[in-house]
């Protein structure tokens, strides 16, 4: 078994958080794991990944080009730039929600819908979500990386179930977020079940009239 | 018992040395070594052992030292720069040796993440006559730590645990066993000449020192058939694989489809080289392929190996261009390597295959950049601006221009678009000591420049700052020193330094006051204010540079990475005239502008209120008060 996610985003956006998180729920599931994480320099508003590699075997934390299984992108112009790390039937789960650098960095028009198009039109897998604006509602903005690990086992991405993921984030979130991270989690599983399965998006609008 | 765990690389040692039995642990936080020290010192008290955050890395050092002579275990933390500023005392210290033990965790970075150099710490080793370890994995790492523990005290020399940024910051699944309480029974400090280096005595040690290096070599070789961070596994071609640290782990990936074709040599304990394990190795090949990140190191030992005894075995390494001489390697850069050399030596083996992404790297279209910068609402924003509007008010009033030096911490991303506010930063301390060099040049003091000005952070002050303060005063450089006092060691992560009052340990500590430390290095103008209102850190800021002689302004401010958010700013659609003055200036990160219509504030704004101070319009105001 070889399971490789790469995280990416931008500082801030608790990328390392949603790498711990999944590293752990990889060990209290039997497996080894590696990580590597940006911490440092580059976390100051930069770009920021975690390479996540699960699996039977001790490896080098570095994902090699054309490896990952899954990407999960907490900002879809970050999810983007790592896209060579997929693999040719992997898949993507995206935050819709954009972070648009400063100004100053003197930057073309950035258009986050064309890039969640570009990143559709090269993995069929694709879930994106607003994924902050979701958080917003449960709470808190800051809560996306959880709806987006949520997103992912609930869609069937990862290597565990949504019930493992959650025993991991209810020992790792301290006590006074958890009911609020309880919250994106689960608003995030019911948006994943709709997007999976239409027939149920449908009863789901019967039910709200 | 032991029991897994998942464990960043740092955390990984800590853990191992305190299994080993630490007793007195010193460091300066440096990244990718700082997690070290954060993890003992958060478990000190429970073990018994004294953990500490020395001024800077040479006082780390000799603090250990110190404890060591009087047979301690302990352990000194640090980045591979930081065994610059320690390699004073470290060239000694080899010669003298340990009682107790001493280890020297060195994190080194290629790539770099986050540092000034891509030195290669087995050089080191190599320079110092000092053993070097080079785990590949969290877990060896913690294996490692504890052998470097019983190799220090068994041969009285300090060793250097060298880790690279992949393991140190790399979190892994780790095996570790219960610690226990570290004794307190040491011999204590005995008098002996020993612990006084003279010339005598150097001379007399050093033949000692180089018989160390063969019997440490002859260690190492057998260390080959007892462990598995030293392996030789055998191939069925006649060529050869040697690498270390976290290289090892590529090889293995790269060349897993032809894992039978070559033999692998994995080198952990680098320094000495253990002469006899690689001869033994080179007996059964012609061609070796040498995969090793930052210095040829294990190339040149190879080398001079086959040299000396004439074998008739091909290298291929960075040497001869197989592969990069810098920069961090991964599993597809050392695909490429293994090819070349392949390719070189007409090998009748199928080259090594790259997996196909979906897409390619060169096919992504062109995506925002996005440079590091201060955070929003961080106070260095404010002072850089400051400074930068009081140099340009001089420039106006008397056409003379001013030269900013920059110093290493969070503040050297004053460089940054569009503040660009650091013309020279070389390492910690410099800022100052360079500021007092362009002071004393013919241009200078021709009067084509107001005044040399030097930016640095309170903890770097604290480390190299004082020294270069002292210096500059005494030799008349005619500079004004902006120290960035946002109450923590910022950029690794918010340690403690002396002016805190606190210790690593979390006891209250006296603080040392930063104003008063210049007034008695003899500054004459020394200023403290709150770095919040724009207009007066302006006006203070113009007043330090007008003054003659040497001056110095502490702007006091909070650290953003460690506070609450106090509001959140917004722009009024209805007030704002779309100048952009907010984005072009300030360089926020919470403001982007839209390409049409009034700019934008996200969630990220701390309420930190500078725009609202710059903007011309008055159109940015506070939304909302968090509680
Ligand atoms: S971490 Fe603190 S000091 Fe560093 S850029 Fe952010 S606010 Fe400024
Ligand atoms: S108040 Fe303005 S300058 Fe300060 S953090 Fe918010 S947007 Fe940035």
């Amino acid at each position: 078994m070889k399971f490789d996610i790469l995280i990416a985003g931008v500082g801030g956006q608790g990328v390392v958080l949603a790498s711990r998180l999944l590293a752990t729920a990889a060990i209290d599931a039997g497996y080894h794991v590696a990580t590597a994480e940006t911490i440092g320099m580059a976390q100051r508003e930069g770009s920021v990944t975690s390479h996540v590699r699960i699996g039977d075997e001790v490896c080098g934390s570095l994902i090699p080009a054309g490896n990952a299984d899954l990407i999960i992108g907490l900002e879809p112009a970050e999810a983007a730039r790592n896209i060579h790390f997929l693999k040719k039937d992997g898949s993507i789960v995206v935050n819709e929600h954009a972070v648009i650098p400063s100004a100053s960095a003197n930057n073309a028009e950035y258009i986050p819908e064309q890039v969640i198009e570009f990143l559709k039109k090269n993995c069929q897998e694709t879930i994106n979500v607003d994924f902050t604006q979701l958080a917003k509602e449960a709470g808190t903005y800051r809560a996306a990386n959880v709806a987006m690990l949520a997103a992912a086992a609930g869609a069937d991405l990862l290597p565990f179930n949504p019930d493992e993921l959650w025993s991991v984030l209810e020992k790792m979130v301290p006590e006074k977020y958890r009911e609020l991270n309880r919250k994106a989690f689960d608003m995030s599983l019911e948006k994943v079940a709709c997007i999976k399965d239409p027939e149920q998006q449908e009863q789901v609008q019967v039910m709200d009239i | 018992m032991t029991a897994k765990r998942i464990l960043m690389g740092n955390e990984a040692i800590a853990f191992g040395a305190m299994k080993a039995g630490l007793q007195v642990a010193s460091g300066y936080p440096g990244t990718p070594s700082t997690e070290v020290m954060e993890t003992i010192a958060s478990h000190a008290s429970k073990y018994g052992i004294y953990a500490e955050w020395a001024t800077n890395e040479k006082v780390a050092l000799e603090t250990a030292v110190g404890a060591a002579y009087s047979g301690a275990n302990t352990l000194v933390t640090m980045k591979q720069v930081g065994l610059n500023v320690a390699s004073d005392p470290l060239m000694s210290l080899s010669y003298i040796g340990v009682k107790g033990s001493l280890v020297i965790l060195v994190s080194d970075d290629p790539g770099p993440h986050s540092s000034q150099t891509e030195q290669d710490t087995r050089a080191f080793g190599h320079f110092s006559n000092i053993p070097v370890l080079d785990p590949s994995t969290p877990q060896e790492a913690y294996d490692m730590a504890k052998l470097a523990f019983k190799l220090s005290h068994e041969m009285e020399i300090p060793v250097i645990l060298r880790t690279t940024t992949r393991v140190s910051h790399g979190c892994a699944d780790v095996v570790t066993e219960d610690i226990e309480q570290a004794g307190r029974d040491i011999e204590g400090y005995v008098k002996e000449p020993r612990w006084t280096i003279f010339p005598k005595l150097t001379a007399q040690r050093h033949p000692w020192l180089e018989d160390l290096q063969i019997r440490i070599s002859d260690r190492f070789s057998d260390l080959f058939s007892e462990n598995t961070f030293n392996s030789i596994s055998k191939g069925n071609s006649k060529i050869g694989i040697a690498s270390s640290g976290v290289s090892s782990l590529y090889t293995n990936e790269a060349t897993n489809k032809q894992s039978g074709t070559f033999s692998h040599f994995k080198l952990a304990t680098v320094h000495p080289f253990p002469e006899k394990a690689a001869l033994e190795f080179l007996n059964d090949i012609t061609d070796l392929i040498v995969i090793e990140e930052l210095d040829p190191y294990l190339e040149e030992q190879f080398l001079q190996l086959i040299g000396r005894y004439h074998l008739d075995v091909n290298v291929y390494g960075k040497k001869n261009g197989h592969f990069p001489v810098s920069g961090e390697y991964d599993v597809d850069v050392v695909i490429e390597g293994v090819n070349s050399s392949l390719q070189a030596m007409n090998a009748e083996i199928p080259l090594l295959t790259h997996s196909t992404p979906v897409v390619a790297r060169e096919n992504i279209p062109a995506l925002p950049v996005r440079p590091p910068t201060f955070c929003a609402g961080c106070m260095h924003r404010t002072v850089f601006y400051a400074f930068k509007k009081a140099a340009a008010k001089l420039k106006k009033e008397n056409g003379k221009g001013t030269v900013f030096s920059g110093d290493i911490g969070c503040y050297t991303l004053g460089n940054a678009q569009p503040l660009n506010m650091v013309d020279t930063c070389l390492c910690m301390g410099a800022g100052i000591s360079m500021a007092a060099g362009l002071s004393h040049t013919q241009q200078y003091q021709d009067g084509n420049y107001a005044k040399q000005v030097a930016f640095i952070g309170d903890s770097t002050f604290f480390h190299s700052g004082i020294a270069a303060m002292i210096s500059a005063v005494y030799n008349n450089a005619d500079i004004t020193l902006a120290v960035l006092d946002n109450r923590t060691t910022a950029m690794t992560g918010h340690q403690p330094h002396p002016g805190i009052g606190l210790t690593a340990m979390g006891n209250p500590t006296k603080a040392i006051d930063i104003a008063e430390v210049l007034r008695s290095c003899g500054v004459d103008l020394v200023e403290t204010i709150e770095a919040d209102d724009l207009g007066e850190c302006i006006e203070t800021a113009k007043m330090a540079i007008e003054y003659e002689g040497p001056s110095a302004v502490v702007f006091k401010g909070k650290c953003v990475g460690i506070t609450k958010a106090t509001g959140q700013y917004v722009i009024d659609e209805e007030k704002c005239t779309g100048c952009n003055f907010c984005v072009s200036q300030l360089g926020c990160p919470a403001i982007f502008s839209m390409s049409s219509g009034v700019p934008q504030i996200q969630d990220n704004c701390t309420g930190c209120s500078l725009c609202a101070q710059v903007c011309p319009s008055d159109a940015i105001t506070l939304r909302e008060v968090l509680q």
